[in-house]
């Protein structure tokens, strides 16, 4: 008798529960997306219009929704070009901060702009370009010559007497003296957080230029280190270096220019 | 006005840099290639050669690279021991370390004022204050070898008089 009533109880729910699967009306069981509440954030940025070279730069203002953008502030400037001003103009690329594109000043700081978090802080958010640039337009510098002191110290590997048979070899400790110093991706971040290289671009390096010509001194494999160093002897090209540590403090990938520029002082010094 | 003066003198190295007229006219062009309709305004970015060039280095020179970098730095550190021998010894017992102290200092006076005129103006710059300046850092360094050489060999000496200012 007992297990009677407890089998008719047991299809009853049963029934009750396949019943309610099938009801129709979505209100009851289906999840309804929480509003988020607006977060307002006003963002100034500079711009500037080649095709009104008279017209002085200035600071514009968007104010977006921060619950509506991604988090860093290329996500914040992307939405500002999409939704507001397609004529706001920048340089980005990977979004993930390898390929270097999105070099900025960012609330006084040189970073990469899709690295850099967005303050959500009511406190308005100043965006610049890489500063003492000549600026192409708006958030992007010209880098010519950025990259013509690159190209000046011969960024590759130089050597007479490649292996009779295979590859380069190098031991594990050689090879230890290269981190720190290839993972470079030249944004331009440092060289321009450089005050000597605010004042004396056109003779002075600039620390990441200099990390790289470290960096192929260093090489065990190639065999130029001694005429690479021999370039570097002159007032201008490295030693307007004062250690300042801007490079240092800026660089969005945490490598430090200004040890690889020290130990390039030693090295000649110590030659 | 600073900033004028400083595009101005930049002017003449942007047309010294293209190598004759047809190199310039091509780097102009080059810069016309985008879509702007707008001319581009010389005294811009200091371009030598084409886009493509590296940028060369001047005469390697180690008296002005790493001898001077390392005679710099050897004078700064020496210049630690000195001061605080002239904090234990007194000038008129010792006018040799008093001399040498008066030497050094400077000498490292003038290096660092010197790289202040290097960095800010240097004659690639200012063609004339660049000059006058540096010559003018020299004469006065001078100078003051000459008025501490005779302060130490005539009156009480370097050392004496920080003593007398500071107990005074």
């Amino acid at each position: 008798m007992q297990s009677l009533v407890a089998r008719s109880v047991r299809t009853q729910s049963l029934r009750a529960v396949s019943a309610r699967t099938f009801v129709s009306s979505a209100a009851r069981w289906q999840a309804v997306p929480t509003e988020k509440p607006v977060l307002q954030k006003e963002f100034k940025i500079y711009r500037w219009n080649p095709d009104e070279p008279a017209k002085k730069p200035t600071l514009q203002s968007y104010t977006i929704d921060l619950n509506q953008t991604g988090p860093m502030i290329l996500d914040a400037l992307i939405k500002i070009k999409n939704d507001i001003d397609p004529t706001l103009t920048f340089r980005r690329s990977c979004r993930e901060g390898i390929c270097g594109s999105c070099a900025m000043n960012i609330d006084g700081q040189n970073t990469l702009a899709c690295l850099c978090r967005i303050d959500r802080t009511p406190k308005d958010t100043k965006i610049y370009p890489l500063p003492h640039m000549y600026i192409v337009k708006d958030l992007v510098p010209d880098l010519t010559l950025f990259y013509k002191q690159y190209k000046s110290i011969q960024p590759y590997l130089q050597n007479d007497n490649p292996p009779a048979e295979g590859e380069f070899l190098q031991t594990q400790d050689d090879r230890k003296k290269l981190d720190g110093l290839y993972e470079c991706i030249l944004c331009a971040c440092c060289s321009t957080s450089c005050p000597s290289y605010w004042w004396n671009q056109d003779e002075y390096l600039g620390p990441a230029t200099l990390m790289q010509a470290y960096r192929w001194i260093a090489d065990s494999r190639d065999s130029y280190g001694a005429q690479r160093k021999e370039k570097l002897q002159n007032e201008l090209s490295l030693y307007r270096c004062h250690t300042i540590f801007n490079c240092s403090r800026t660089c969005p990938k945490g490598l430090n220019p200004a040890e690889a520029i020290a130990k390039i002082k030693l090295e000649l010094a110590a030659e | 006005m600073s900033s004028a003066f400083l595009l101005r003198s930049t002017l003449p190295r942007t047309f010294k840099a293209a190598s004759g007229r047809s190199a310039l006219l091509a780097a102009v062009q080059a810069r016309h290639a985008s879509t702007s309709t707008t001319p581009y305004v010389p005294g811009g970015p200091i371009i030598q050669g084409t886009v493509n060039d590296p940028t060369t280095f001047p005469e390697s020179d180690r008296s002005h690279g790493s001898y001077h970098w390392a005679f710099e730095r050897l004078l700064s550190a020496g210049l630690v021991p000195l001061t605080a021998a002239a904090f234990v010894t007194s000038g008129s017992n010792y006018p040799i370390l008093d001399g040498i102290l008066g030497v050094s200092l400077i000498m490292h006076s003038h290096i660092g004022f010197d790289s202040i005129l290097v960095d800010y103006v240097h004659k690639r710059k200012f063609p004339i204050l660049g000059p006058v300046s540096t010559w003018g850092l020299r004469t006065v360094t001078v100078g003051v070898l000459v008025g501490v050489y005779s302060f130490n060999t005539n009156d009480i000496g370097l050392t004496e008089l920080i003593t007398k200012v500071w107990h005074a």
